[in-house]
This record gives structure tokens, sequence and C-alpha cells, in this order.
């Protein structure tokens, strides 16, 4: 009687428990690890040859597919495919970049941080009357956000698109989107006394001249632009370095902080607090120091300043001092959303060696954090994003193809296996998950794309110039300083902007639109699509595009016409031209790439596909980034929304 | 077993006041703001003291009383001036005391709360400084280091200061010395290296006891030694509060006051 009372009183408790979670199945487990750029070609043959043993068991034992990803192929556009179930039309993310059609204005596409609406002017200086805020453009409910309504606690570790992050009731830290103290996506500063350096502002960073005079080096650490300044100056806070007369070492003393480096050693992280009004203004960073050489020239890296976690200047995590905890527990660490200083190697500030010692730091900080937090993980969802593999993929792959116009041999000799290393480093963090599956736990490896080489870059908008579809100004050129800027808007009817995008000049929406809406756009879209198609390079007369993807045929949601009208698919080996994509006009419609970013995605979606593993087997023969929201929940008996286009991947279809 | 009990709850007290820095702060400050109280009560006219503050309150009552009457309130304020500087006087000395006692005493304690000792294998400077512009000296100045400390970087000779930094680091926890060699003499300076309650000295100085006794807990530095100072860069100890860290001092000083306010009320003291 007893022990059926016993039943009795433990099975309401059990109703009740799931009652209290609006009817999602209790003590389920999904741990998702999303790695970004984790290539299933790359991941094959490492599998094959035996390096990535975790892999090959989850794959022999579970499910290995191909994942289709986003159009475009781009993180920021796949990662919300992924967050919301939706594809572009309904996030309304595009591309890293979008423009105001009105005055074509650029911004960072998914958030916006502003300054206060009104201010109080007092001399030099200005008194904000309110306060600035960082918002959210992505659009469409995150699956943890359901996940919340339903009770279902869940962790999701730097998940791209979620700078600021979006209220939440687990632990949540902001990725690739999140801004450094300067709101940029990262500016390091390169200091040198060398007066044959190329001085002033590069992509990504800042080269300063500096005087060594006694051994010593008295220079500013440059921080957030000024808003309590007129003009709003950059902030500045003084910092003193010291050179040994004859040794190769240096001391940093950075407010009350100081440090020795040796060349060629970085420095852990160093607080730095900039002044911006006395007794009232002051917003706190934290950045790296990399002595780079003290004799005969003086170089010193500095990394772009970090906002730091401790007392974050903008909202990175969830709860507001998660941050701050998960600093205590590991130390501070890198809160800019794309941590890897790529474009310290592409402006030659760092070498290889450099560039990898501080890139295996990232991924040693990430580790750290999963070491701390994995263990913790007992109930819901755990969601851990790694960045390694994309961005070094970017990087490194010229070092793996001797067709790269960047491929240098010796280099290649020396660090050929770098990019194999870090694979086989995401393999190791796979074998600390694996034992702590049991019957209730799902285990999703996913990536959002794959990689392909990066050897020859496409100029849209120079084609697009030269076809006579964009008209500049009589007497101008087209290349100039700012985007568009010598267009000549009443002769222009098509434009490339971004890494995929290709827009029309639409009456109503842009500024100066001339092509009509309708019937006329779409005759002009498909004129431009075939002739884009047929294009060859001349170099071997490969095909440099593959498809053209029309925004009205691929986008479905109230997002789906303000982004692009069409979306290039550049072949294998081909991508936009880092000037195109930012509205510029090189003389050159095809020029060879030697940049060291040497491998890339944002091509044709069909040829960069990401991967999906787990140990469940996986019904649908092509899963999509859709799929995944509506898979997670449904692991916790929660019906997708409306708004999602895709199913559980462990549904037949 | 009740005993026992005790025994070991008050065990684990002693331990916890000896290794939780707050719990140190919290009984010092309340000890310390109550010996205050009852010091100034010592050394303090407590009559006069008590006279003066009620003539004081009278002649503040006159000024709301008579507000309409400017003869009387003018001569209350004056009243009010002459016995706030009689006031003053009578706790000038008295204060003195509290002063002295209390600077002598958070000296004391800040040796012990204001810095934390080294982390093993974690990096730190040794920075000698030279008195004067003698930079050719710099370069005769040597270290000699105990076998658990080794030097992690060259040291770097900085001519505008007048000093050597060292990098060092210790490999284990303990108290050691670090030998400076200079013109053919040497002296040491104290290294702790741990993770526990215990008295640092941040610096060793040259010259006279009241010359170091605010920033030095060490011998003064031979009289003839080429070397004016030899100091480590600590961590600063913090105090955790609801998940702030801060400086002892300032916990310290608002409950002292606090124990000092409830003090006086329960003692009957004026001040």
């Amino acid at each position: 009687m007893c022990l059926l009372a016993l039943c009795a009183a433990g099975l309401s408790l059990l109703i009740s428990c799931q009652h209290a979670r609006g009817g999602a199945v209790r003590f389920r487990k999904v741990i998702v690890l999303g790695v970004d750029g984790l290539d299933p070609d790359l991941l094959t043959n490492f599998m094959a040859e035996g390096r990535m043993p975790n892999f090959a068991r989850l794959a022999a034992q579970g499910s290995f597919r191909r994942l289709t990803t986003s159009i475009p192929p781009q993180s920021p556009v796949a990662w919300s495919n992924l967050i919301t179930g939706m594809n572009s039309g309904g996030h309304g993310i595009f591309d890293f970049i979008h423009r105001d059609p009105k005055n074509f204005q650029l911004y960072f596409s998914t958030s916006r941080v502003e300054g206060p609406k009104h201010n109080f002017h007092l001399g030099s200086w200005v008194i904000p009357l309110g306060s600035g805020s960082a918002e959210q453009l992505r659009h469409g409910k995150a699956f943890w956000e359901i996940l919340d309504e339903h009770s279902v606690p869940n962790y999701v570790y730097r998940i791209p698109a979620n700078f600021p992050p979006i209220t939440a009731k687990g632990k949540t830290l902001s990725g690739m989107g999140t801004p450094d103290l300067r709101g940029t996506y990262g500016t390091f500063t390169f200091y040198t006394d060398d007066p044959t350096a190329s001085l002033g502002e590069v992509e990504g960073g800042e080269t300063v001249l500096v005087e060594v005079k006694n051994n010593r080096v008295v220079t500013n650490l440059i921080g957030p632009d000024n808003t309590f300044r007129k003009n709003s100056p950059p902030s500045a806070e003084p910092f003193t370095v010291d050179v040994d007369p004859l040794e190769p070492v240096a001391r940093i003393a950075v407010q009350e902080q100081q440090f020795v480096l040796k060349e060629g050693e970085w420095s852990g992280w160093v607080s730095v607090e900039f002044q911006l009004m006395p007794l009232i203004g002051s917003v706190k960073g934290i950045c790296r120091f990399y002595l780079k050489q003290t004799h005969p020239r003086f170089q010193l890296y500095v990394s772009p300043i970090n906002i730091d976690p401790r007392n974050p200047a903008l909202p990175i995590s969830t709860p507001s001092n998660y941050s701050s905890d998960l600093a205590k527990q590991i130390g501070e660490f890198y809160t800019q959303g794309i941590a890897e200083d790529t474009k310290a190697l592409t402006a030659g500030v760092l070498d290889d060696k450099e560039y990898l010692e501080q890139t295996h730091s990232v991924l040693a900080e990430h580790r750290r954090a999963f070491d701390v937090e994995f263990p913790k993980f007992h109930d819901g969802v755990f969601f851990f994003y790694f960045s390694s593999l994309d961005l070094n993929a970017h990087m490194l792959w010229r070092l793996t193809d001797p067709q790269s116009p960047a491929y240098d041999a010796a280099l290649a000799a020396r660090y050929r296996s770098s990019l194999e290393e870090f694979y086989e480093q995401i393999d190791q963090v796979l074998g600390e998950v694996m034992p702590k599956i049991d019957d209730n736990t799902t285990l999703l490896v996913l990536s959002d794309h794959g990689f392909a080489p990066y050897r020859r870059s496409f100029n849209l908008n120079t084609w697009l110039l030269n076809n006579g579809y964009i008209a500049v100004k009589e007497g101008a050129g087209g290349d100039a300083s700012e985007p568009f800027a010598n267009l000549d808007w009443s002769r222009t009817r098509a434009y490339g902007l971004g890494l995929n995008g290709l827009y029309l000049n639409m009456r109503g929406r842009e500024h100066e639109g001339i092509v009509e809406p309708g019937p006329q756009a779409d005759a002009l879209l498909r004129e431009i699509r075939e002739k884009l198609l047929e294009v060859r390079d001349p170099k071997d007369g490969s095909r440099v595009i593959t498809r053209i993807d029309l925004a009205s045929e691929v986008y479905q949601g109230p997002y789906a016409r303000t982004g692009p009208d069409a979306l290039v698919g550049y072949n294998r080996g081909y991508r936009a031209g880092w000037k195109t994509i930012l509205g510029a006009f090189p003389a050159e419609v095809l020029e060879d790439n030697t940049n060291p970013w040497s491998g890339d995605h944002c091509i044709d979606f069909t040829k960069v596909p990401g991967v999906l593993l787990s140990n469940r087997r996986i019904e649908a023969q092509a899963p999509a980034l859709t799929d995944i929201a509506p898979t997670i929940l449904s692991e916790f008996g929660i019906a997708k929304t409306k708004d999602m286009m895709g199913q559980s991947v462990f549904q037949s279809r | 077993m009740a005993v026992a009990r005790h025994g070991a709850a008050s065990a684990a007290f002693k331990l916890f006041l000896l290794t939780s820095p707050l719990a140190i702060v919290v009984v010092l400050s309340l000890g310390v703001g109550s010996l205050m109280v009852v010091l100034f009560g010592y050394t303090s006219d407590q009559k006069a003291i008590a006279i003066t503050k009620d003539q004081v309150k009278a002649h503040l009552l006159a000024v709301r009383l008579y507000r309409d009457q400017i003869p009387v309130v003018m001569g209350s304020y004056g009243k009010v001036l002459r016995g706030t500087g009689r006031y003053l006087k009578l706790t000038f000395k008295p204060l003195l005391y509290v002063i002295i006692l209390i600077t002598l005493l958070m000296v004391q304690v800040d040796r012990y709360l204001g810095a934390a000792p080294l982390l093993p294998n974690l990096p730190f400077l040794l920075t000698v400084h030279l008195p004067g512009q003698t930079s050719d000296a710099l370069n005769e100045v040597t270290l000699v280091l105990p076998p658990e400390i080794a030097m992690t970087a060259p040291p770097v000779h900085i001519l505008a200061e007048n000093a050597i930094v060292w990098r060092l680091v210790g490999s284990k926890e303990g108290s050691y010395e670090v030998k400076i060699a200079a013109a053919g003499q040497s002296a040491a300076k104290a290294v702790r290296v741990g993770n526990d309650l215990t008295r640092i000295s941040t610096v060793r100085l040259r010259g006279p006891f009241w010359e170091r006794m605010f920033s030095s807990a060490e011998p003064a530095l031979p009289e003839n030694f080429p070397v004016e100072s030899v100091s480590i860069n600590y961590p600063n100890r913090d105090i955790e509060i609801a998940g702030h860290g801060m400086n002892w001092i300032w916990p310290f000083f608002i409950l002292s006051m606090v124990a000092g306010f409830i003090f006086m009320k329960i003692s009957g003291i004026r001040i």
C-alpha cells in the first residue's frame, strides 16, 4: 500500500514537473558542437587518415551527412538560419554588410550600437542626456528563446549573430558580431620607429610611428571614440616601453601594471581604463602585447582593445554578470566576435608563426571555457561554438594549395599541417564529449558551411561598369574612397555590395532608383544573370560564376525584399574581390588573390556544404541549417514555430 | 559529543578567521571601532566636551527660536563658532592619540591584507633602483637566486629611472631570499611565494626608520650599499564583498565607523 502511494506521489511529481515545462520532455540532453567552417571533404580525408578518431567513431556509430548551407553561405547568414530555422527572408541577415538604400551608408548587418540621442554641449564637452543603445538586427525567435518558454535549461556559448545577446534565462555569451571597444570588428595597433613603414590605417589595424628616445618609447593606446568630447576624438591612454640597450627585452608599463617581454613573446591580458570624462565616464578594456622586435627597429603589436569581460562596456552575456564569472574561472578572454587576428597577418604585422601563436591562444581560451562549462551540463541544451577551423582555413588554405597565387613553398613546408592540427584539436574536444553520451543524449556536431580555395577575385562592380549597368559621373573615375561616391545613380541600373549581393537600383527603394519593380526589374535580373553565368576566366577558360539565385525565388518571409535582389554564386576558386564588396571599382574584372586570406566559402552554396554528425540516425538525406532549430526543439517534444522552414533531421521525410 | 562538536566548530571558526581576509577585516573593524571610542573616552575631558556640545546645541536652538531678532541670532552664531572652536580644541589631543594608534595599526594590517603572495609559476618583477644618476653602476648589479626562483628573461636596464627590472618566477610555495650584489656587497630581499595570508614586504629601502616605516617591513639596506630600493610587484589583495573586489581599507573604514558609533551609544562616551 505504502509502495503504491509512493509510486503515485512520484508519478504526480513527474507530471507536475512536465507541466511546469509546458509539456516539454524532461531529463533529455542535447549537445550541439557548432564548428564554424568544418569542411566535409577535409573531415572525410582526415578521418580516413586516422587523424580524427573521435569523428570517425561518431560517423561510424551514428550518422554523417553533408548539411545544406545558407544562401549566401556566409557565417552571419548561416548561423541566423540555424538559430531561427528561417532563411534570410525571415531573419533579415543577408551578408556581413548591409546598406541603407536611401543614403548608401554601410553598417554591420547583425547589430547597431548608437550613442545617446540627445546631448548637451558645454564648451568642448558633450554631456549625454540619456544612455546609448546596442541593438540586435537579427529578427525571428532564437531556438533558446523557445526552450526558455518551455523551461528547458540551455547554455549558448558564442553563437554568431547574437550581439547584443537577446534576453535569455540561461547563460549565453555573444560571439561573431561582437565589436571591440572601438566599435569595429577588431582594430590592432602596430607601433614602430621604422620611418619606412607604411603608416596610418590599414584594413583592421593602424600603424603608429614612435620615437625611441633614451631607450624609452612613450606613446598611447588608442581607445574608443570619446563621445563626451566635441567631434568625438579617439580616447587614448599613455603607456611606456623601456627597451634594454643591449638585450632583446623590454619593460612595458600601462597605468599601474608593468611586465617584461622578450622579443617574440606575448603578454597576458592587460587591463586598461580609458578616461572619457573625469570622475564621470570611463570604459574598461583588455588587450595583449606582442614584442616583435627591439633592435635595430622597435616593433610592438597591440591586439584590438577587447571589451573587458569583468566590466563589460556593452552587453555581451546573459545574465549580465556571466562574462565576469567566466573570467574569474578561466581568466580574461577575447570578447570580440572574430578573435583570430587575420588582419594583422594580411597586413604583414604578424607573420605566419606569430599569427599561429595568436590563433592557438584563442582556441586555448575556448577550450578552457569548454572544460569549465561542459562538466556543469546535466540537463537541457548545451551549445558550444568553435571559430578556429573557419578563420584558419581562410588564412592557411594557401599552404596546402600550390595553385594559390599566395602559395609559398618554404612556408608550406613549415606550416602545411597547421590546419590539420586545428582539426585534431576539435577532434579532441569531441573526445571529451563522447564518454558523456548516454541514451538520453542527442549529440549534434555541425558546421555552417565548408570551404573552397580562393585563388581569383571577381570584381562584380567593375564588370557591371564595363557592361553598362553602372554609370559614373562625367569626368570621375570609378574608384573612390567612399562606396559608390562617383556613381551617376540616374543612369545606374544595378550594383554589387557585400560578398554575394547584387542589387537593382530600384525605384521607391533606392534614393535615386530608376528600375521599375515588377516586369522591368525581373527582365533586368534575368539579363544580368545570363551574362554573368557566361563569364569565363581568360586565364584558363573556367566558369567564374556557377549560379545566381534570385531573392524572389529563394527567400520567404517579411524581410525577403529588403536585401539583395540576387545572390551571386561563384565557382570554387573564385570569390568577390576585396574592393568590390565595399562598392569600389578596381581596374580589372578578374585578378589573382595574393592575400593570405586564401580559402573561402562565400560562393555557390551547393559547393560548400557544411557537416552534420550525430550519435543518432539522421533520416533526412539532405538536411539543411534551417532543420537544426526544429531538430533541437523536437528532442524536447516542442513543436517548431510556424515560421520555421525545416523539420527534425531525425524524422523521415 | 556536544563538547567535541563545539570544539570542532570552534576550531573551524578559528581557521576561518585565520584564512579569510574578510573575516579578519570584520573582526578587526569591530574591535578597532570600539577601541577608538574607549581611547577617546580615556584621553578626553568628557565633562568639558559634554558641556561644550550642549552649549553649542543651545545656541543653535536660539538661532531657530529667535530668527526674527537679528542681534540675538548673530550673537548665537558667534557663540556657536566659539563653542565649535572650543570643541575642536578639546578633541584635538584625544583624536591625535586615536589617529596615531590607528595609523600604526593600519600600516601593520596592510602588510597582511594589502598584498597577496606571488603565485607559483606566474612571473613577477623585481626592480632595483640605484640612487642619483649612476647609470654605469647599473651594469654591476647582479642577482643571486635560490633554486626555487628562476629568471625568465634578461634584465631590463632602464636608464631613465636608473633601475634594473628582472622577470622572475617562483616554482613552489615558500619564503625565499633573493640576494642583490653590487660593488662587492650584497643584500637580501624577502620573496614570498604561496597562497596564504602572510606578512608581505613589497619593498626594501635605505634610510632611517621613520622614512621606511610606512612602506617597508624589512630592515634597512646597508648604509653604504649602492642600491636605493628593491621592490617586488606583489599582486594587490582584494576583499570580495557581494562579488566585488576591493581594498580592505574600504570595508574597514565603514565597519569601524559603524562599530564606533554603536559602542559610543552603549558606553555613553561623548565624542
